[in-house]
């Protein structure tokens, strides 16, 4: 502590000497160095302060003194008493070093992976073909709070993309200007449509969460991979593997609500680190829903025949449920599920 | 002239006039299709039937209320939040003030805007998801349905991108794109506007003329 008094001392006397240089010379200088003809001379009001007021005693301590704390915690339990805080340094650090960086590559990894597993795999076919007979699946009103979410979840997927990866993406190709009238839209399109997710999100969850918690016949379905390498793997209405997509959306879903209340309204934290961590979560978590978004598309259009059926048209193939839901198709028809599979097979041996 | 001047000056007064001629030739053609003469004497008024058939279509039936609520609530919430957004938001009345009419009136203040902005969305999202969700809705609607709804979601998406008024290129898109609604909407499905109150209001001067009560 002492030394840093010192520090400081030395500091102060420092920046005496050069304000004494300043105001005796800098009259001076100004007398005989003239602006050129065509400058112009703008009076913003600012007086300009002594320039290299540190000299070249840059002493770290000192900046320390002023930080207070541990300036690299950027959850540190209050900033109260601090002449002045770092975190902005940490979370600047973050977004561009991490976020700008690696995060975008997150959707595209994964459309990778779908690419080649489709290339590998092919889509998963109804084994038995199409039965011609249709059972309900769901209804009307589930149907379009799904299209409801799905809609809201494009429009921010896709101008949230362009606030948070616009300079790095679009800046150096299309140009500063076009990516500025590009993140302005996007800006008003997000912030408008951000309280819609809020209202689309409670209204998935209550069309959606029952048949959505775990049951003991979702272990088969983790031991056996969801059968995406082979094998039958029996689920009730929702399998684990919708259940999980579920869940993350219900629950990455609030932090991202959260988040996006705390940045529309920033007033409403008192501490601006609660508002740094917002902007990071916020845009973890969506790229993260973003990324899996796009596995939940493959599987229920091109990945699966027949599953697109039930969020189009609410009905699906007997012989699609009895593949791939034969608990819920037995719940829903009373019929054996393994029974009437079986039947054609043992016609075609005789 | 720029791009933006072009299309709010000259382009805006084009599409209007067609919109406003093209609205009332198609009112007028309907109405002076006419109908049978009746010759039966009439047990009720047909002009209480009109109005009472226009008052009564506002809200379905008994059972046909819960079944169709999603699009009771969605419809609702779309048109009179579209109707709000264009009579009472600052930036149309004063589009409107300037260019038009002279004369101005109160706005909604701005929380209010994005809130209706936000319920009209909402609305209009419903309706068209509940369109391709249906099985009837989606084999009784045709490109007309479809180029109606998106228009309409277009227009009311530059709308919202070009809050800001920080780029005239944002403006611009959304006056052209307003120029096309109304180009387009007198020759279309979006006439429904106008036509509602006649298709309501001709069965209810059928029922009322024959004493039935709506």
């Amino acid at each position: 502590m002492q030394n840093q008094i010192h520090s400081f001392r030395n500091f102060l006397s420092l920046g005496i000497l050069m304000l004494m240089f300043a105001a005796f010379v800098a009259p001076v200088a100004a007398q005989s160095v003239l602006p050129p003809g065509n400058a112009v001379n703008l009076d913003d009001g600012i007086e300009e302060g002594p320039s290299n007021a540190l000299g070249n005693l840059s002493d770290t301590e000192i900046w320390d003194i002023f930080r207070g704390g541990n300036p690299r915690d950027i959850l540190a339990p209050t900033i109260e008493g601090q002449v002045m805080t770092t975190t902005g340094q940490q979370w600047r650090v973050i977004r561009e070093q991490y976020i700008l960086k690696y995060l975008g590559w997150a959707p595209l990894i994964v459309i990778g992976i779908l690419a080649v597993f489709y290339l590998i795999r092919g889509p998963m076919k109804i084994a038995a073909g199409r039965s011609g007979k249709t059972i309900p699946r769901f209804s009307l009103s589930a149907r379009v709070a799904h299209w409801f979410m799905a809609a809201i979840f494009i429009i921010l997927g896709l101008t949230g993309l362009v606030i948070l990866l616009g300079r790095v993406v679009i800046a150096p190709y299309l140009g500063l200007e076009a990516n500025s009238v590009l993140t302005s839209a996007a800006l008003q399109g997000h912030n408008l449509f951000g309280p819609l997710f809020i209202f689309a999100l409670i209204w998935l969850f209550i069309k959606f969460v029952r048949g959505n918690f775990f049951q003991w016949v979702d272990l088969k379905w983790i031991f056996k991979l969801g059968g995406f390498f082979g094998g039958h793997v029996s689920s009730r209405q929702f399998n684990f593997g919708e259940k999980i997509w579920f869940w993350m959306v219900i629950l990455v879903g609030i932090v991202i609500s959260i988040t996006g209340i705390i940045m529309l309204f920033p007033s409403l934290v008192e501490d601006v680190r609660w508002l740094q961590l917002s902007t990071i979560l916020h845009a973890v978590g969506a790229v993260g829903l973003i990324a899996v978004a796009f596995g939940h598309i493959y599987i229920g259009t091109i990945g699966m025949e027949g599953s697109i059926d039930s969020m189009l048209k609410g009905e699906v193939d007997e012989n699609w449920a009895k593949e791939h839901h034969d608990l819920w198709y037995e719940e829903v028809t009373g019929k054996s599920a393994t029974e009437e599979t079986e039947a054609p097979a043992k016609e075609e041996i005789s | 002239m720029s791009f933006l001047e072009f299309v709010q000056g000259p382009m805006f007064i084009f599409a209007a006039t067609v919109f406003v001629l093209g609205a009332l030739w198609r009112l007028v053609g309907i109405i002076k299709i006419g109908r049978k003469k009746d010759i039966s004497p009439p047990k009720a008024s047909a002009a209480a039937g009109f109005i009472k058939g226009n008052l009564r279509h506002f809200w379905p039936r008994g059972i046909f209320a819960k079944r169709t609520m999603v699009h009771i609530v969605g419809g609702y919430g779309f048109h009179l939040g579209l109707f709000a957004l264009i009579f009472f938001g600052a930036y149309h009345i004063d589009f409107l003030n300037e260019r038009i009419l002279g004369f101005s009136w109160p706005a909604m203040p701005r929380w209010a805007f994005l809130m209706v902005s936000g319920i009209a969305f909402a609305g209009l999202i419903i309706l068209w998801v509940r369109r391709i969700s249906d099985p009837v809705m989606r084999l009784i609607s045709d490109k007309d349905d479809h180029i109606g709804s998106w228009l309409t979601f277009l227009v009311m998406l530059s709308g919202c991108f070009a809050l800001e008024q920080a780029h005239d290129i944002l403006r611009a898109i959304h006056m052209l794109l307003v120029n096309i609604w109304l180009l387009y909407f007198p020759f279309s499905r979006l006439m429904h506007g106008f036509t509602f109150f006649l298709s309501r209001g001709s069965s209810g001067a059928t029922y009322g003329r024959k004493g039935i009560d709506l």
